[in-house]
């Protein structure tokens, strides 16, 4: 049954349309000059700009990891237009009146309304189109409260103290090859902080979009919850069908000080290529966050696009008692390749660490977990939990787990496990037995699979999620 | 590239036997590969340094040497002291089907033979495995007819008595619907360096039980494996014991060639004081049915560290595959480390494939039930985690060696202070 | 309802049935009783579609339809029911959606609308009540943790909620307490009437205490040797198979 499975799975990328939109875009290669220009175009100040041309600096030295189960041509990074924009970004729109309504439609067909009135209540969005922020919703709602939510640029002209401090606190600008080409030529991003003891009165959410041809998409975000604060953060990302491979290396920061909590979604559907493997993005991704004491940061991830992803949201659990969460769900088809995992370094005592991952392999595709848990000197008592299940349909893809360990206080204790398994011809037969067809029944069974991460997702994002598995799993059966 | 491994490049240039192709191939590998790299992934936690700056330092027949013995077991021992064969084969007798041949002396119908095995079980990714295959020359083949089974055990002992570098070889060729006990045994801690490669060639529905124990103690130095293959309905059982030592490596390779081959294996490590122990295994699942369990269990005290590295690769054929693998550690100091990564590897989509590792788990109803019979805390956590050693021991199927090795291991575990 | 004729089945190259005949009208109840190995089990494989059971020659009309036509779906969806002998778990999927698409599927199949997530609810917990299970077994995942008795009691309730039109239940006694056992016999004869039919495989004459049949085939070397009504399976619990012949003398009842 499993070609009926396979089959089952095949689906079409509903993102992958263009947009006739005039934009500003750098022509392509990378140099010093370049990055002036990015800092230039955004007025930035000088200490910016030398910590860009630093981190250049450092990058051209450094190599591209290999360690990583996938393989990709090597990148061109002269190739890449590092720099695209709207032309009707020249003067940023104050409001949803003054943009482009051609971006407007764009995002419309995305599913994703940009008038507030239409808007998912609860839901505030930033939208990154190319290298640039082009609006932030609901801001006077949120400022009421204190929260600033608004495009990076803007915060290091708004907020150049905060910024200036937490930038790089949790990735250092040499902290790997991507990251370090990310901070010399980061374009923009989402910055978010929400002031003492505040619950943020709404999601807050980014939604990426790579529209222009032959650029890279490096936006930076960061995110300060202070003492005793709560967020919810939500992240989306689609880009259209082309032949050419397209990068995005994006940085995230997180910043948890004593008791606050941050929890940071992802649903990735990055376009992953054509059915013989050509085209999609090379999503190659820092995420990290930081928690203090008490502190709470829980990452969800659904991904589902990219030709190539290399992702591992990370926490450093610093303060006691604080608590790193990782909820990965990764389906992998055609030609895609993941690898993708976390990594929880316990350094506070009685810091908790939970990991759940799940992968779904199908087609000729290649689907990795890799992870590190990492028990310091000082973590008395902590403890991690880890379960990483994988799915295998057909036998032309791979399903691996490379989970490192490393403990140095004998009273933490470290728990991994992994399983595999595949959707039985007997669970098929019950389903169909009772009336599904091959296509739901998979679907079901695929959702039944990811239910312990799916629970995880804030509501409106579960619905998304689910959604596109369903699509994914929509397809012609014979 | 490295003093010593240019020294021993050069010594092997002068090797010249009936395995010169062989070695041929290996000292070219040996020469565009070079040193490992310290970030290669499979030595980067294993510390080369006092072997990369060493001194090749030839080996001599010792005088003075004491072959630790195993109570009641009465095995037909081979004996290579600091890397030199001192068991006169001529002297030993032979059961039926069981034959035993020098490489330096073997008749040419056992050079053939040796010819197809050597190197062929053995990857050849393991840098000190290509410099055993250049250089051994003191090395054992051992043969088992189709259809027999031999009651003795086999040990091969290595001891290492004083500072030299020793290498040593076996190769075990196990016939059709055949039997055999084999224990490799290695002692010692002068401040040596031993490399002592095996591999086993274990043929249709024939049978191994194997078991490696590797008590190189102090500043003796040892990089070695144990690596086999299975053809179709092979079984082997394998129980590994292991201290530690300045650097003491062990890589073991069970590749399941044929279909439905069981193989078994638990591994047992207790680190003392500032001991290294360092354990790669590799489970290649490349033909449908076969079936793996491997156990992997250590307690790690004082300022000892310990790496384990479990791999498991299920080929696209491989359907049907059952594999497991399970690690289980316990620290019982703050400067006692552990690295430890069961890897998974799957082409096949009908298998069932699992594995764990776990670092200082308790089970909370056993240590309730100790501490409200008025036991420390820490004291049973001990007892808890000396239980889960316990158990692997009790599943030897050698009575005499269970005998043996339970009250030497449950004293050095008591020797190992919590702390 | 439905007509088997001249039915040769085998799985993975061996023959099972071997010409097996039968036909059951709407409201009849058929037992189908056999020493081990017969192919009791084969038959209702064979007759919902499971891959692996070839049909070798014979055909069957099911409502008049050609059976061998249908997918496995759409043979449940047009009323063909068959309680597993061994029910699949399928983890994270809860029972109560997975029974509302099935239910849903069903539905649309007859022209019906879907059902609203209450209006099922209040279907499921009814049926849920009938065949005396905990309410939570809905949210529980399908058949996961479910004990044997708890797995065949949630095969019944399917059924409950499903309406088929032909129902076949394959040792859906086997492993149950004469409490439980009684459970699904009144889930059974709750939904007799003159419309629904029924086929129990079952190996003992126990579950036709409860569920009178109107005839009772035994079932042998992959054919119906023989055709009675209720007083044939007193018989075989008495006496074995040994009256079919000699090589079935050391089969057990």
């Amino acid at each position: 049954m499993s070609e009926q499975i396979e089959q089952a799975l095949d689906r079409k990328y509903e993102a992958g349309f263009y947009s006739q939109i005039e934009s500003d875009t750098f022509e392509t290669g990378l140099d010093e000059s370049v990055i002036r220009r990015i800092s230039e175009m955004k007025k930035e100040p000088q200490w910016m700009l030398d910590w860009r041309l630093k981190a250049y600096k450092t990058w051209l030295k450094m190599d591209e990891p290999d360690w990583a189960h996938v393989k990709y041509p090597k990148i061109d990074f002269q190739a890449i237009s590092y720099y695209s924009a709207p032309k009707s970004m020249a003067d940023k729109p104050q409001s949803l009146d003054e943009v482009d309504p051609e971006l407007l439609r764009t995002y419309e067909k995305l599913g994703i309304p940009l008038h507030e009135q239409e808007m998912l209540a609860g839901v505030a969005v930033d939208i990154v189109f190319d290298s640039v922020s082009v609006i932030t919703t609901f801001r006077a709602k949120l400022e009421e409260s204190g929260v600033i939510f608004c495009s990076i640029s803007e915060a290091l002209h708004r907020f150049p103290d905060l910024v200036k401090k937490y930038l790089g606190s949790v990735v250092p600008r040499a902290d790997n090859y991507f990251a370090a080409l990310n901070s010399a030529v980061f374009t923009d991003g989402s910055f978010v902080y929400i002031p003492k003891g505040v619950r943020c009165p709404m999601e807050l959410s980014t939604y990426f979009r790579i529209n222009e041809m032959n650029t890279g998409q490096f936006e930076r975000t960061l995110i300060i919850a202070e003492e005793g604060s709560h967020v919810s953060y939500l992240e989306g990302c689609t880009a259209p069908q082309r032949d050419e491979n397209q990068l995005h290396a994006a940085v995230v920061e997180l910043v948890a000080l004593d008791d606050a909590v941050i929890k940071y979604s992802t649903v990735q559907n990055w376009y992953p290529g054509d059915e013989n493997g050509k085209g999609g993005i090379f999503n190659f991704v820092t995420k990290r966050g930081i928690c203090h004491t008490n502190a709470k940061i829980s990452w969800t991830q659904v991904e589902t696009g990219s030709a190539v992803t290399w992702k591992y949201p990370s926490c450093i659990l610093k303060g006691d008692n604080s608590v790193g969460e990782f909820y990965s769900v990764a389906l992998t088809r055609g030609y895609q390749q993941a690898d993708t995992g976390t990594k929880m370094i316990h350094l506070g005592k009685n810091t908790r660490s939970t990991i759940i991952a799940k992968g779904i392999s199908a087609g000729n595709s290649n689907n990795t977990y890799r992870g590190l848990v990492k028990m310091g000197p000082k973590a008395d008592g902590a403890r991690n939990f880890t379960e990483c299940d994988s799915l295998l349909i057909g036998n032309k893809c791979g399903a691996h787990t490379f989970p490192y360990i490393e403990s140095r206080n004998p009273s933490a204790i470290v728990e991994h496990e992994a399983t595999t398994s595949k959707v039985s011809d007997e669970q098929l037969f019950l389903c169909r037995q009772r009336g599904l067809n091959p296509e739901k029944a998979v679907s079901m069974i695929v959702n039944g699979f990811c239910k312990e991460v799916f629970k995880e997702l804030p509501m409106e994002f579960a619905v998304e999620a689910g959604k596109l598995l369903e699509i994914s799993l929509e397809g012609s059966v014979g | 590239m490295s003093q010593w491994l240019t020294q021993v490049i050069d010594d092997a240039k002068r090797v010249d036997d009936f395995l010169a192709p062989m070695r041929q191939q290996a000292l070219s590998k040996l020469q565009t590969q070079g040193w490992p790299h310290a970030r290669s992934e499979e030595w980067r936690l294993t510390p080369l340094t006092s072997i990369k700056e060493r001194t090749v330092e030839a080996s001599s027949v010792a005088v003075n040497y004491i072959v630790p013995q195993i109570k009641g077991l009465n095995p037909i021992d081979l004996v290579f002291v600091d890397g030199v064969l001192v068991t006169n084969l001529n002297d030993i007798r032979l059961p039926t089907g069981l034959s035993v041949h020098a490489l330096s002396d073997a008749p040419s119908a056992a050079q053939t033979k040796i010819t197809a095995l050597f190197g062929h079980v053995k990857p050849t990714r393991h840098v000190f495995g290509l410099v055993n295959d250049a250089i051994c020359q003191q090395g054992i083949y051992i043969e088992v007819d189709e259809n027999c089974s031999i009651d003795t055990p086999l040990r091969i002992v290595n001891l290492a008595t004083k500072d030299c570098d020793a290498h040593t070889r076996a190769l075990v060729n196990l016939g059709k619907n055949s039997q055999l006990k084999v224990i490799e045994h290695g002692s010692g801690s002068a401040a040596s360096f031993t490399t002592a490669f095996a591999e086993y060639a274990i043929g249709q529905e024939a049978r191994l039980e194997h078991y490696r124990f590797a008590f190189f103690t102090g500043a003796a130095k040892q990089v070695g494996g144990s690596h086999f293959s299975l053809q179709d309905k092979a079984n082997l059982n394998s129980t590994l014991v292991a201290y530690g030592s300045e650097l003491s490596r062990l890589d073991v390779d069970i590749i399941h060639a044929g279909e439905h081959a069981n193989a078994k294996m638990n591994a047992i490590y207790l680190l003392a004081e500032g001991e290294f122990f360092d354990l790669h295994s590799t489970i290649e699942h490349a033909m449908p049915n076969g079936t793996t369990e491997e156990n992997a269990r250590g307690i790690i005290g004082d300022r000892a560290r310990a790496v384990f590295s479990g791999r498991i690769h299920i080929h696209r054929d491989a359907q049907k595959t059952l594999a497991e693998l399970n690690n289980r550690n316990l620290l019982l100091s703050r400067r006692a480390m552990i690295n430890t990564k069961p890897e998974l590897e799957i082409y096949a989509d009908d298998v069932k494939c699992a594995h764990g590792a776990t670092v200082a788990e308790i089970e909370e109803q056993a240590l309730y039930y100790l501490l409200s019979r008025g036991i420390k805390r820490s004291k049973a956590l001990v007892m808890l985690n000396f239980g889960f050693i316990q158990e692997l021991v009790n599943d030897i199927d050698n009575e005499n060696i269970r005998t043996w090795l339970s009250p030497m291991l449950s004293e050095r575990f008591a020797s190992m202070e919590v702390k | 309802m439905l007509k088997i004729n001249n039915l040769h089945a085998s799985v993975e190259d061996k023959v099972i049935l071997t010409g097996l005949n039968l036909e059951v009208k709407p409201g009849e109840v058929h037992a189908i009783m056999g020493p081990n190995g017969a192919g009791k089990s084969t038959l209702g494989y064979v007759l919902s579609g499971r891959d692996g059971y070839e049909v070798q020659q014979g055909d069957v009309s099911f409502k008049g339809e050609d059976l061998f036509e249908m997918d496995i779906e759409e043979r449940a969806s047009n009323g063909l029911f068959l309680a597993f002998q061994y029910p699949v778990e399928i983890p994270g999927v809860s029972n109560m959606e997975f029974m509302k698409e099935s239910v849903n599927a069903t539905r649309e199949q007859r022209g019906e609308e879907r059902l609203s997530a209450t209006e099922f609810l209040k279907k499921a917990k009814e049926a849920c009540n009938q065949v005396q299970l905990p309410l939570d077994f809905l949210k529980r995942g399908v058949n996961e943790g479910f004990s044997g008795g708890e797995k065949k009691r949630n095969e019944i309730m399917q059924m409950i909620l499903l309406q088929p039109s032909l129902c076949i239940l394959d040792e859906s006694d086997s492993g149950l307490d004469v409490d439980a056992l009684q459970v699904v016999a009144n889930g059974v004869n709750s939904q007799r009437d003159s419309t629904r039919s029924f086929i129990i495989i079952t190996h003992y004459q126990r579950l036709l205490d409860y569920i009178k049949p109107d005839f009772v085939h035994i079932l042998a070397d992959g054919k119906i040797v023989k055709t009675g009504d209720a007083s044939l399976a007193l018989r075989i619990e008495k006496e074995g198979y040994a009256f079919l012949g000699k090589e079935y003398e050391g089969a057990s009842a």
